[in-house]
């Protein structure tokens, strides 16, 4: 126990002494201002997008077939863990026990604020940081705040079955692999936003395609993680009796 | 200007000792929470960048995807590294 602290103190303090003589012998410069490529980003992205979120307009409208192209990765990653994972067992469902009635409370308040700051990531997306990816993995992580703490039969009783969450996920795949491809229909290039998509709906600024992708996708990646937390929590009991409930 | 930069400082010393603890530590559940320690340093400093937007994602998935992830497969295997308690 005392090496470990003597190695950390030496750890600090070289890291420390390593940085300040880096500092004080290369004379870093600092950048004073923006570079060239910034600042066509900067004047030019809510012409060309519609959108004033200059990260969410190059995501999904400068570089968007490149996110397109992501998101078939992580859709390949996550049939990946759910093919290690899959199971056809019986379906038995047992009684929710869950943790002590001060957590279960607790954990109800937290998980409908992170609910909420995800709602707002996903559909601010374009006007502020944030977008799908955030906002979706925010509203897995409430799901799995939930899952140890009201047990996951709890969720399961509510109708929140993997089988739902894979088939949603589909859903939503398929609606962001439908908003890139419906600009195609009327002659424009794959992943079109400004000259098909509207740039606000009712006096509200949508930056065309860009708020309907953040959609789509924060539904997508959050059923995907909590359909993998639904079988990573499935007990190592029900693999050897064949018996399950997800 | 002065305050980003001690913050930087700050925050990459502190992750410099989380991941030191957490390369250390025996209890595996103990190494998860440092661990999620240091992804909480990271985050500080992305954000002393003005990074908002990969702090939403970085501080998401590492601190609450990532431990939760662990914790799932802690809970499948032991907690101590090594088979034995911590002695």
């Amino acid at each position: 126990m005392n090496t470990r602290i003597l190695v950390l103190i030496l750890l600090v303090v070289s890291a420390l002494s390593v940085s300040i003589a880096a500092s004080l012998l290369l004379d870093i410069p600092v950048p004073r201002g923006l570079k060239e490529l910034a600042v066509y980003y900067v004047s030019n992205t809510i012409r060309d997008t519609g959108s004033p979120e200059a990260v969410a307009a190059i995501v999904w409208d400068y570089r968007g077939l490149d996110t397109i192209y992501e998101t078939l990765v992580l859709y390949l990653a996550i049939v990946g863990g759910l093919a290690i994972f899959r199971v056809t067992l019986k379906t038995i469902t047992k009684t929710p026990i869950g943790l002590t009635l001060f957590s279960k409370t607790s954990t109800k308040i937290i998980s409908l604020l992170i609910a909420t700051i995800s709602a707002a990531i996903t559909f601010h997306g374009h006007l502020t940081p944030g977008g799908g990816f955030p906002g979706g993995s925010a509203l897995a992580v409430a799901a799995m705040l939930i899952i140890p703490v009201f047990s996951m039969y709890a969720l399961l009783e509510k109708g929140v079955t993997s089988t739902k969450l894979v088939a949603l996920r589909g859903f939503a795949l398929t609606a962001i692999g439908l908003v890139a491809l419906l600009p195609v229909v009327r002659g424009l290039e794959i992943v079109t936003n400004q000259k098909f998509y509207p740039t606000q709906i009712l006096g509200i600024p949508v930056g065309g395609s860009i708020s309907l992708y953040n959609i789509f996708e924060s539904i997508a990646v959050a059923s995907g993680f909590i359909a993998i937390a639904l079988y990573l929590s499935i007990p190592e009991e029900a693999y050897k009796t064949g018996e399950s409930s997800a | 200007m002065i305050l980003p930069i001690i913050l930087l400082i700050t925050a990459s010393l502190l992750s410099l000792v989380f991941v030191y603890m957490a390369v250390t530590e025996r209890d595996l559940l103990k190494a998860v929470v440092f661990s999620a320690g240091q992804s909480i340093s990271y985050a500080i400093l992305l954000q002393s960048m003005s990074t908002p937007d990969i702090v939403m994602t970085y501080v998401t998935v590492s601190v609450g995807l990532y431990s939760a992830l662990i914790l799932f497969v802690i809970s499948k295997t032991e907690r101590f590294e090594g088979g034995g308690r911590e002695h």
